[in-house]
């Protein structure tokens, strides 16, 4: 793919392939970064395993598990242009139907087995119906559907109804060369770790396609999509299911940390917090997702110590991020590593 | 093969009691540049439009390349080989001239490699390569398409509507805003296109549309006016009337 350069001889500095491809930059760079986040990770289980400590790494697993919804938040928000204000009903759908497959003996790979297929099943069905618009509207039919969910949820007593269901086992994990258990605050923090690096590797990767780069035509400019020869609600409909299987996946890891699962997993709170992660970590970036779940849990554990008001704190916080840093702090960061990349012209 | 490329059969629409395309009829000829003029609020986007996809007339008949296809939606007049340039700029403005060119040639793709990554699509990377030098984008290649000057939008407008290798571009105003030498640098290329592919064109530029068109059809007020060969046309009273303000 270096016949361009037949054309005549290149200018100086002239656009190598990399260059002519700055959203495949833009994943190298966001790459990088996860790879920091990763190895910063590894380095903070380390720490607190030598120090015995069990309170931070089972906040920093949690952290990692809405970091995943909030990846699903970018999906749709980042890249297809969707503000999604319900993206919490995918998250507690794969919460509630792993906490039930485990809590009937099954194993948890069956958990994530049904938190997909209920996930598939149900974001195609609410795919049809939000695919349709975009904008305010495709924001305020996400925000009711989940409403909905969450109210059915609260008024089933066969889920628990209010209290949500409790008594979810502990389960071993088998992994092939490994079997974690997930009450070891280690051992199930590093498999959160690898299955969040798995559904990061894999999201970007379809991102990476032609697949992907429709999604992103759609949120650059949707009026010339069709066009291209594109159906934009198809497209529409894809992002959403893929966003909804990425959030049931990390909603089925919750009740393996926790033990539980309540109504509140499906609320708005839950929804609106993702995007405030999104935007605060940096949407269209993918790996804002973990930044921004990281510090917001790491500020509100460490301000929430120091005074109950802690959310005032945040708030004001999330204000002058998005004021100071648009392209929010992974984004900001990407920036500059993709400048330098660009600069270098290798990775 | 000498069939039309393009058959328009009492085509119309009505926006409340605005009949803004009244009863069109009119053929494109194959490999020819065939050229719709007619004053502001004539009717001609309204026109496109209806052949595009992008709206379905309420009355007429559409046929391409011998398909029936009255008010297939966009992505079908694509498959069926219609590419089509929009009159305001659209583009991708922030991907790079390289990437939109790619995401407009990567249809072209065998649907296998729909979830392949982006740079094993050999197909959509030669064509977007050949219509970076055809188009003489290939320094800006790794430019925003957005930070290009009109001049070089408005030909990546055309670049992208032939992107996907169709048999039909329609191009709306391709030179609205250029400088005279853009101007007339894309009246050439326009005319090399015709012989290659079938054009469809909307144009202002008077003296551009007696040099490249093959047929001319002449609309007013929603209706056709008049068709014909260029100087035809231009020498009809009716039309000299109507669209050149004299008689």
């Amino acid at each position: 793919m270096h016949s361009h350069v037949d054309a005549g001889p290149a200018p100086a500095g002239a656009a190598g392939p990399r260059r002519l491809d700055r959203l495949g930059l833009a994943m190298r760079a966001s790459h990088l970064l996860f790879g920091f986040l990763a190895l910063t990770c590894l380095i903070f289980a380390a720490l607190a395993w030598r120090t015995g400590d069990v309170f931070y790494l089972r906040l920093a697993t949690e952290a990692l598990i809405f970091a995943g919804l909030a990846l699903s938040v970018d999906i749709l928000l980042g890249y297809t242009g969707l503000l999604s204000l319900g993206q919490a009903l995918y998250f507690g759908l794969g919460a509630y139907a792993s906490a039930v497959t485990l809590k009937a003996g099954y194993p948890v790979s069956g958990a994530l087995g049904a938190a997909f297929g209920l996930s598939l099943a149900a974001s195609l069905v609410g795919g049809l119906i939000v695919s349709r618009v975009r904008g305010v509207y495709f924001a305020l039919i996400t925000f009711g559907l989940a409403q909905v969910a969450a109210k059915a949820v609260y008024n089933t007593r066969e889920l628990g109804a209010s209290d949500g269901l409790i008594g979810v086992p502990v389960m071993p994990i088998h992994l092939g060369v490994a079997t974690v258990s997930s009450d070891s605050p280690v051992g199930f923090f590093l498999f959160t770790l690898a299955f969040m690096a798995v559904l990061y590797g894999a999201v970007a990767y379809l991102l990476d396609t032609p697949f992907g780069r429709v999604l992103i035509a759609l949120k650059a400019n949707e009026r010339r999509v069709p066009y291209l020869g594109y159906r934009p609600e198809r497209a529409r409909l894809a992002a959403y299911v893929l966003a909804a299987i990425v959030a049931a996946l990390s909603g089925a890891l919750y009740p393996m940390l926790r033990g539980f699962v309540s109504p509140e997993l499906l609320s708005f709170t839950t929804s609106g917090n993702a995007v405030i992660t999104v935007v605060t970590g940096g949407a269209g970036t993918l790996v804002g997702a973990f930044y921004g779940s990281l510090i917001l849990t790491a500020l509100r554990s460490v301000v929430g110590s120091w005074t109950s008001h802690h959310l005032i704190v945040i708030g004001l916080l999330f204000m002058a991020v998005v004021v100071l840093f648009p392209k929010g702090l992974a984004g900001f960061a990407r920036s500059w590593v993709e400048d330098r990349f660009a600069r270098t012209g290798s990775l | 093969m000498n069939a039309p490329i393009l058959e328009v059969l009492g085509l119309g629409i009505a926006f409340g009691g605005l009949r803004a395309v009244d009863d069109v009829t009119f053929v494109a000829g194959r490999h020819q540049v065939t050229t719709v003029i007619g004053p502001n609020g004539a009717g001609k986007s309204t026109l496109f439009n209806l052949i595009s996809g992008a709206m379905r007339p309420r009355s007429g008949r559409v046929v391409f390349d011998g398909v029936p296809c009255t008010g297939a939606p966009p992505h079908r007049m694509r498959a069926l080989g219609l590419g089509r340039s929009f009159q305001i700029t659209s583009l991708y403005p922030d991907l790079t001239v390289f990437e939109n060119l790619r995401l407009a040639t990567e249809i072209l793709e065998p649907a296998g490699r729909w979830f392949l990554p982006v740079r094993r699509s050999r197909l959509a990377l030669e064509r977007a390569d050949a219509l970076l030098r055809r188009f003489e984008l290939t320094e800006r290649a790794g430019s925003l398409a957005g930070a290009l000057s009109h001049g070089e939008q408005r030909r990546m407008e055309v670049a992208m509507a032939l992107a996907a290798d169709p048999k039909l571009l329609l191009l709306d105003e391709p030179t609205q805003g250029m400088s005279h030498g853009d101007t007339q640098e894309t009246a050439e290329l326009i005319g090399r296109l015709g012989r290659e592919v079938s054009v469809l064109l909307i144009e202002h530029d008077i003296g551009l549309v007696m040099q490249i068109s093959d047929h001319v059809v002449v609309m007013h007020q929603g209706r056709k006016l008049a068709e014909g060969p260029p100087d035809a046309v231009r020498a009809d009273p009716a039309v000299q009337a109507a669209y050149f303000g004299h008689a």
